[in-house]
């Protein structure tokens, strides 16, 4: 089996949700009802819960241990989407992408629980409850919201709108795309993208927000291969800031 | 997180003059018998207006209490550190949640509350009215105002009140978590590197007047509160409880080798009491009343969330649902 | 606003210092919560949502992510039908009287509350045409010796019950040991640690 392809294929989905977990639990607190901001700080942690996961299956590769990947490395070698690195602005925003990355995360391991790498079928079989949780949240709230005021269907549809482009960059080819296809490993981003493609539409079928015509955006890449906006270095000094006081030592 | 026993209004004769005395009887009769109160009962309107106040700023320094931990959610060390402190903080929004649930039962709804926290009306604990500087001071309230918290929230749970009893009987198994996250975090910067026993350290000088203050004004100083302590309204006197949190924690701070920044500070073997140099009650006045470094910010950083999530709230108002005051 | 918390600096100033307006609440939702499968569902509080839908989807991590748990189920406040609350020696089903039956026969859910200041647990179900004649139906059929305070009876089909494809929900949940007390033993550490301290 390809370890490269493979590692290049974790990395990335780790890294997601690494910095999106991140940017979700800068709500806690913070979020528009008290009930609602514990559902999306769990969903927060849920996320960090599954790059924790996936970068010791990295370790178990023969990569440096967890907390030294994902503390220590600087943005230029991140694999995340620009997407999930975004600030996250107001809510309707981070529902917004909540509901587009959840989509495709559900998705993603929903294919991957067939992989011929045991470690990421077994992790996307135990992990389909959570994100089940997390894609019946994001749907119900999208719908709510994308058909109750003005305001808010306005606001969502801006967001939406502004979103899609970095949406799209989830699903960035990777070199390795032919070889984890041919060995089983994973259907490929492009597979992936016609079915989140397909889900998306479902939901907002659902509500007064306007999909615009897929073929008119022009993803947005790059992340993948290390190349991120101003946001993700700042994001990154700030989540290591305690433990670069001392990085040998233990917290 | 909670310490509890510090604002009661004084309570005058009258207050309890005008109630019926057979229905005051079988009440009081009902509280004797060890049965708690539940939110259908008659009860004196005293009991109603003084539990109401309590719940509510206990429930007002759950939310509030989740800032000064949450300016380090972001900064926290670690995946172990990290997903502990998200965990962490959420729970106290949670229990924020149970609690003006509990309070709603009284018949205040939990806009009201809030908006009066908000409008500055209702009060909250003024420890965090104190900023965290460093991520030691984080691990200090995980460990050392959560373990006070405790000590306040066992006693209220003997309470009468039901709904007030069963949120805080669930708020007390949650926080078993807390305040064993909070104490493996000191014990490793107290068995760390200079630099990190230096940083605990400091945050013992930063932390605790506050954490003296927690408990509320000695007894010599504050109101008469005997007919709250016989509705079990009020479990237990400030005095009793401080008492009780130095008892359990000031020989763990000093097993770790820290210094407590009070010279006074020991147990008296005769009478089993500790002896302390008494609080600042006036920086404590000064600070519920406002003056503190950050009373500001926080009710500031509350008015803000409430100002961001008023369109998502807006767009949900349904007018098949209304609100109704919960059950138990 | 500069603050020790990079999340506040980055809020933004809504420049609004006037009186938050007071908005309506949303509805109230009661929440019931099975810890494991054969035990009775057991009454856990309550969330404010704006319909039942959301009223499940914020119960579930409102009170079921950090406890066992295989299944909750919601219903809104109004939906529930309370009898008397009784105290001391006294029984809320002697309060019970018979009520005749009145058309159609449905489904009503039966909480039992066994002491103040505890939870209501499920009993059990009966078939009647209104909750007053499901109480009647309860106490020949659901009373046991167990002193009743305060009898609930819910209407079956007012609840948001778990879907049957969604009882993976709560899969994950003994595995998040992130938030159990257990995880965290610093007992060898502190150990070593003292010893240290004393040479």
């Amino acid at each position: 089996m390809n370890h490269e392809a493979i590692k290049e294929l974790l990395y990335k989905m780790a890294d997601d949700q690494l910095i999106l977990g991140h940017r979700n639990s800068e709500w806690t607190g913070f979020g528009p009802l008290l009930e609602e901001d514990i559902a999306f700080s769990s969903m927060a942690q849920d996320k960090i819960g599954h790059s924790l996961a996936l970068y010791t299956i990295l370790h178990e590769l023969g990569e440096q241990d967890p907390d030294t990947i994902a503390f220590t490395r600087n943005a230029d070698q991140f694999h995340n989407t620009v997407f999930t690195e975004l600030p996250n602005a107001e809510y309707d925003f981070s529902l917004i992408r909540h509901f587009l990355y959840d989509t495709s995360e559900a998705l993603r391991f929903e294919i991957l629980s067939q992989s011929s790498f045991e470690p990421l079928a077994q992790l996307a079989i135990k992990v389909r409850g959570e994100l089940r949780y997390h894609t019946m949240h994001a749907n119900t709230w999208i719908k709510q919201l994308g058909s109750a005021t003005e305001e808010s269907i306005s606001k969502l549809q801006k967001s939406l709108e502004y979103a899609l482009p970095y949406a799209l960059g989830l699903f960035e080819p990777s070199l390795y795309e032919s070889k984890l296809i041919n060995e089983k490993v994973f259907e490929g981003e492009k597979a992936l993208e016609e079915k989140w493609k397909k889900k998306v539409e479902e939901v907002i079928a659902q509500t007064q927000l306007q999909l615009p015509n897929w073929k008119t955006l022009t993803p947005h890449y790059g992340g993948r291969i290390g190349k991120h906006s101003e946001h993700l270095q700042p994001l990154l000094d700030e989540m290591s800031e305690v433990l670069r006081i001392d990085p040998t030592a233990e917290w | 997180m909670y310490g509890g026993g510090n604002i009661f209004d004084e309570i005058k004769p009258d207050d309890v003059a005008g109630e019926d005395s057979i229905k005051l009887a079988e009440f009081e009769a009902r509280i004797d018998r060890g049965e708690k109160i539940e939110p259908t009962d008659w009860m004196p309107k005293l009991y109603r207006k003084q539990l109401i106040r309590m719940i509510e700023q206990h429930a007002h320094s759950e939310i509030i209490g989740a800032l000064p931990e949450g300016t380090w959610i972001t900064r926290a060390p670690g995946f172990k550190r990290k997903m502990a402190l998200m965990a962490k903080v959420q729970d106290e929004v949670g229990h924020g949640q149970l609690l003006y649930s509990a309070a709603e039962t009284l018949g205040k709804s939990r806009e009201q509350m809030i908006d009066d926290l908000i409008n500055g009306k209702s009060k909250y604990s003024n420890v965090f009215n104190y900023p965290t500087f460093t991520w030691a001071d984080c691990c200090f309230i995980s460990w050392l105002v959560d373990a006070g918290a405790i000590v306040n929230q066992l006693a209220n749970a003997k309470g009468s009140y039901g709904p007030y009893c069963r949120a805080l009987e669930r708020i007390c198994a949650e926080e078993s978590f807390h305040l064993k996250y909070g104490h493996h975090c000191v014990i490793y910067l107290a068995s760390g590197t200079q630099k990190q026993r230096d940083m605990f350290q400091e945050a013992i000088y930063r932390w605790w007047p506050p954490m003296m203050h927690f408990f509320g004004p000695s007894d010599k100083i504050s109101v008469h509160t005997e007919i709250l302590m016989k509705w079990k309204v009020k479990m237990d006197t400030n005095d009793n409880m401080r008492n009780q949190f130095l008892d359990m924690y000031v020989p763990k701070i000093w097993e770790l080798g820290f210094t407590i920044p009070d010279p006074k500070l020991k147990k008296n073997t005769a009478t089993g009491r500790w002896e302390y140099t008494e609080p600042d009650w006036d920086e404590f006045k000064r600070v519920i009343n406002g003056g503190g470094p950050c009373n500001k910010e926080r009710l500031e950083v509350r008015r803000i969330a409430e100002e961001r999530g008023r369109w998502v709230r807006e767009a949900l108002r349904a007018p098949k649902t209304e609100y109704i005051t919960p059950l138990a | 606003m500069k603050s020790l918390d990079p999340r506040v600096n980055r809020l933004p100033l809504t420049g609004n210092t006037s009186p938050k307006v007071l908005l309506d609440q949303f509805g109230t939702f009661e929440v019931f919560v099975q810890a494991k499968a054969g035990k009775p569902f057991q009454h856990e509080g309550v969330v404010h949502a704006p319909n039942l839908e959301m009223s499940y989807l914020l119960a579930k991590e409102t009170f079921t992510r950090r406890f066992t748990c295989v299944s909750i189920y919601v219903v809104d406040t109004r939906n529930v039908h309370v009898s008397v609350l009784t105290e001391d020696e006294d029984n809320a089903y002697n309060h019970v009287t018979e009520v005749a039956s009145s058309g159609n026969k449905v489904s009503f859910e039966i909480f039992h509350l066994f002491k103040r200041g505890k939870q209501h647990q499920h009993a059990g179900t009966v078939e009647a045409s209104n909750p007053n004649e499901a109480l009647w139906l309860a106490s020949k059929q659901l009373k046991t010796e167990k002193q009743v305070f305060n009898i609930w009876a819910i209407h079956t089909d007012d609840i948001r019950f778990t879907h049957q494809d969604d009882l993976d929900l709560w899969h994950t949940l003994p595995d998040k040991k992130f938030r159990d007390a257990a995880a965290y033993k610093g007992g060898d550490k502190l150990k070593s640690f003292l010893e240290e301290l004393k040479k």
